[in-house]
């Protein structure tokens, strides 16, 4: 028994010393190589942006490139700079919730505001915005009679 | 004491101490409400960057991103910022942990300078849209959706809000010089007032000529290219992602910045409405980073400090993960 209260006073000070991270010591050499995949990702990112992107026609390739890239950066963030990787079961009952409710919201929005362009009265057409190879150009100017429904 | 045998000999295979030990979270408090807090912090964010993406791909239109004067490698710029920041953070718990004070102190600082680096590029940025007339809202935005006879006879308005007061300015400056008539040639104010309403008087002509063929021209082709004519006059629209140069900077209001006529930005409205509420929010998120960061630096950072420096990274590291969904959606979408 004298064994365990002193494992117990020694426990409580080895968390109070590392408070969280439960004694894994995380090496500074791990925070380098996180920094320097977020930096190449950042990168990555912004290469989209650069002329040698090659689908700057289809942009929904960028996209769903961009949004991997960030989910990429976001778990490297939350793994490492957060020591989630190194924490208890806790974690999931925080997190998944949140993240399901946050899923959850973002659908719930599409019928009415996602598709709101698709039943507009023709009051507020006219001083509505029109989808860009309509709109400005002098070249089409009759497809205006058109509602903007896409 | 089987069982208390067993527990031991647990608490060796697994390097800390057994659960039964620690009632509740093998946590400490402080890090438990951080966590709560930031999960609520994940469905606030969530709600925002939803309803953007929702927003945005359920418009008509977006702008194109120089069209809303935003800048890539500005934007990229803030990203690498922050994530140095987030490093530095880790960094400053490190050192704390090791009792090394000075460093962490050292480390501290450098995350509060970066911090306060990416609120200066985001003020700057800020004021590039101010300058151009691109507010969330009315009054000050300036923001048309499309080049009609709605916006032809604003731009008309403004105009003669331009030279009424001009012709005020004038007025007074002939008072003021009412028995100098020499010093009333050569004063520079006056010669530019005279200029400026030259400019206007010809514009308040062109748009009046343009509302005139907008409203009663027999087809809609001509009726359109008269109001598109003069919305491209006011700010050229460009067509090319990723042409830096754009013909966003020619236009009448980038020439004679004091003009601020009304802009034609399709979508630009609702780009604006989602830019300043996300942006801003962030900003404010960055802001109590920095107060809680400026408090920390008289502190003593060694070892006994390391539980709050990890709640406050928690925080620092969740606002830098949203900005890492910010810039992509943002300014590369």
């Amino acid at each position: 028994m004298t064994h365990h209260g002193h494992q117990h006073v020694h426990g409580s000070m080895h968390d109070d010393a590392h408070a969280g991270d439960h004694g894994h010591d995380v090496g500074i050499s791990k925070y380098i190589y996180v920094f320097l995949a977020l930096c190449v990702l950042t990168g990555a990112s912004f290469f989209t942006y650069s002329s040698l992107w090659p689908f700057h026609s289809q942009p929904a390739i960028g996209w769903t490139f961009m949004m991997a890239v960030s989910c990429t950066k976001a778990m490297l963030v939350i793994l490492f700079f957060m020591h989630v990787k190194y924490e208890a079961n806790w974690k999931y009952v925080l997190t998944i919730p949140a993240a399901f409710m946050s899923l959850f919201l973002l659908l719930a929005l599409v019928p009415d505001i996602g598709m709101r362009s698709r039943w507009t009265a023709e009051e507020r057409q006219q001083f509505m915005a029109e989808p860009r190879d309509a709109g400005h150009g002098e070249e089409h100017p009759e497809e205006h009679a058109e509602p903007a429904a896409h | 004491m089987a069982t208390a045998h067993a527990t031991a000999h647990d608490d060796h295979a697994h390097g800390h101490v057994g659960l039964e030990y620690h009632p509740g979270l093998p946590i400490s408090n402080g890090k438990l409400i951080v966590w709560l807090f930031l999960s609520t912090e994940i469905m606030f964010f969530a709600g925002l960057i939803g309803t953007y993406i929702v927003l945005r791909f359920g418009a008509p239109t977006w702008p194109l991103p120089h069209e809303v004067h935003l800048s890539e490698p500005i934007g990229a710029f803030n990203t690498f910022v922050l994530i140095c920041s987030s490093v530095s953070v880790v960094l400053c718990m490190e050192s704390a942990k090791k009792n090394n004070t000075s460093a962490a102190k050292g480390w501290l600082l450098t995350t509060f300078v970066l911090g306060c680096v990416f609120l200066g590029v985001k003020m700057y940025e800020y004021n590039a849209k101010f300058s151009h007339g691109i507010y969330p809202a009315l009054p000050h935005s300036r923001i048309y959706e499309k080049a009609n006879l709605n916006y032809a006879s604003a731009v008309r308005l403004r105009l003669e809000a331009l030279r009424s007061g001009l012709d005020a300015e004038s007025a007074a400056i002939k008072e003021r010089y009412a028995e100098d008539p020499a010093g009333l040639e050569q004063n520079a104010d006056l010669a530019e007032i005279n200029e400026r309403l030259a400019l206007v008087s010809k514009l308040t002509a062109d748009a009046q000529a343009v509302e005139t063929t907008a409203a009663t021209a027999n087809n809609i082709i001509a009726s359109r290219a008269a109001l598109n004519g003069l919305a491209n006059k006011i700010m050229p629209l460009g067509h090319h992602p990723g042409d830096e140069s754009g013909d966003a900077h020619h236009g009448l209001n980038d020439e004679h910045p004091w003009l601020k006529l009304p802009i034609v930005i399709p979508g630009g409205n609702m780009w604006a409405s989602t830019y300043f509420l996300l942006t801003g929010f962030h900003a404010i998120h960055v802001i109590v980073g920095l107060i809680v960061f400026a408090m920390m630096i008289p502190m003593t950072l060694g070892v006994m400090a390391t539980g709050f420096i990890e709640n406050i990274g928690l925080y620092w590291h969740f606002v830098d993960l949203v900005w890492i969904f910010l810039f992509p959606l943002l300014y590369l979408f």
